[in-house]
């Protein structure tokens, strides 16, 4: 059984005084458990919309998601989000915002210190726990986020454009930590990405989305081995991300 | 040799007194100016009105006596007490209700719905209209000082903290709905912070509107506190002496105003500054 299944997925927004705007129409997914997909598409396909739809922020217009075959119904605990933007509480500090994400699932705040220092630790802000986020960095404010939701030790964790709004080097060095930690945790991984280069580094399948509506055009398995973060830069050169690469470029051209 | 002359300029750059004091010299010309400007007032004001009659203009220098005198005799701090400690209790009163009914409109539309027409309609009145037949339902004794600075203050409050309650933005309640907070999380965590600055400046305009009614139900009920003194005294033709609790009322308008930024500042410390 996949540990994520998602059938026949549609979801319309209305529009007043028009005929409704469908975002995403009959998406169809499995997802195993411990798999990294990564979406791509042009702005628009509703990547963004499928992922608020799995974690219970929207509701699909018809259409079911399960996960472990139970089917999802709302937000839930074994979910972790990490926003694109605007994703920390401006008002609470970095341990404060992993703490409201650890009070919202019930653990008792004796314990919120432990788990906090050690999420920090694993995105490398271990002592930043004081700072609020207009005192971080933008990659640092990212990197809380996801400290976040490691925090509930979710099933799946879902990424929605997460270094979006980094500069180049920035992104890059997120992507390899990224890496890193997703191949220690063997968690299951949906995250979004504008950026060809970012999917083909991290996923085992790249799902390619078209707008308009929006659809799965094409799944593309990642054939280069794990782990790969110990290559470095030299993941860059396999033959495999050289040609996938190439691959996922044509067809996302061929969309817009 | 280069490295020197670089250690030199930097602690130069890093040291330099007139650069760094520039800005407070600036400031320092200003406020002079500003004293400056106050005592050629007062000073045309003494001069203009010497030769005035005294029982309808008061001088500064009649002013400053009078105030010393109701100073010692203990008159000006009863007063000032005395209007205090019902404005105090009003505008809290005030401050309270005003927060728990924005925050219960702000979040519940029936309650907005049924509310909103009489809060618009009694925050746009001239509510010194209601204050007669006020005084019919809650005689003239403190009960009724209370309800008037209540009802002055408590309007602003109530339309600032439901702007900012319904303003939330929208990414911040999808943080707490993603990670399922519950109901309680999301007004304490999420609401609550967002709509402090709309509640400040509410309170901000409450505290302005609170002391206007303090001292107008002070003329018009019982006469008593700082504005009492300010009626008996000018009906008694004693213009300087009436001059004294103005005086008062303005300092603690302006005291009172920079205390609520004040705190305003300590709760939103966490803003880009
Ligand atoms: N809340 C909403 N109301 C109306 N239309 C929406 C809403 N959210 C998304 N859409 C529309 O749905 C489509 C898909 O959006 P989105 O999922 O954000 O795409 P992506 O993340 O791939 O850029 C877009 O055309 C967008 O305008
Ligand atoms: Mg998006």
């Amino acid at each position: 059984m996949p540990k994520l299944s998602v059938r026949n997925l549609t979801k319309r927004f209305p529009v007043s005084g028009g005929p409704s705007m469908t975002a995403l129409d009959g998406v169809d997914l499995d997802v195993e458990e411990g798999e990294f997909i990564a979406f791509v598409g042009p702005s628009g396909c509703g990547k963004t919309t499928l992922l608020r739809i799995i974690q219970g922020l929207e509701t699909a217009t018809s259409g079911e998601i399960r996960i472990d075959g139970k089917p999802v119904t709302g937000p839930g605990h074994d979910r972790g989000f990490v926003f694109q933007q605007y994703g920390l509480l401006p008002w609470l500090t970095a341990a404060q915002n992993i703490g409201f994400a650890l009070e919202a699932k019930g653990i008792p705040a004796a314990r919120h210190g432990e788990t906090t220092e050690r999420v920090l630790a694993t995105v490398g802000l271990k002592g930043f726990g004081d700072r609020f986020p207009h005192q971080l960095s933008g990659g640092m404010q990212q990197r809380v986020g996801i400290a976040r939701a490691l925090a509930i030790e979710p099933e799946i964790m879902l990424l929605d454009e997460p270094f979006g709004a980094l500069d180049a080097l920035t992104r890059e060095i997120l992507q390899n930590e990224m890496l890193g930690l997703t191949e220690r945790m063997g968690k299951t991984i949906l995250f979004v990405t504008h950026s060809v280069d970012e999917a083909v580094c991290l996923a085992d399948r790249v799902v390619v989305m078209s707008p308009r509506p929006g659809r799965i055009r094409e799944i593309v398995p990642i054939d280069i081995p794990r782990p790969r973060a110990s290559l470095g830069e030299a993941l860059r050169d396999t033959p495999e991300y050289v040609a996938k690469r190439h691959q996922l470029w044509t067809q996302l051209m061929d969309l817009v | 040799m280069q490295r020197s002359a670089q250690a030199s300029a930097v602690s130069k750059s890093a040291g330099e007194p007139e650069a760094a004091s520039d800005p407070n010299r600036q400031r320092r010309r200003e406020r002079l100016l500003q004293i400056g400007t106050l005592v050629l007032l007062l000073a045309v004001w003494e001069f203009a009105a010497r030769d005035a009659n005294k029982l309808l203009v008061a001088v500064p220098s009649d002013i400053a006596v009078a105030t010393w005198e109701l100073l010692l005799n203990g008159e000006l701090l009863s007063a000032t007490l005395d209007s205090m400690s019902t404005f105090v209790l009003g505008f809290v009163i005030a401050s309270i209700i005003g927060i728990v009914v924005g925050f219960a409109m702000g979040t519940n539309r029936t309650v907005e719905v049924i509310l909103d027409p009489y809060i618009n309609a009694l925050y746009a009145m001239p509510l010194v209209a209601l204050i007669p037949i006020l005084m019919l339902w809650v005689g003239i004794g403190f009960l009724a000082k209370i309800t008037i600075i209540i009802l002055f203050a408590v309007f602003p409050v109530i339309i600032n903290t439901v702007t900012g309650v319904k303003n939330v933005d929208r990414h911040y309640l999808d943080i707490g709905k993603a990670f399922m907070a519950s109901r309680f999380m999301v007004y304490r965590q999420i609401i609550a912070p967002y709509a402090l600055p709309y509640v400040a400046s509410g309170l901000r305009i409450a505290l302005g509107r609170g002391i206007i009614a303090m001292i107008v139900a002070e003329f018009l009920t019982s006469i008593s506190g700082l504005g009492g003194l300010i009626i008996n005294y000018t009906n008694a033709f004693e213009t300087a002496k009436a001059f004294a609790p103005v005086l008062v009322v303005a300092l603690l308008a302006n005291a009172l105003t920079v205390l609520v930024q004040k705190v305003e500042e300590r709760f939103g410390r966490w803003r880009r500054r």
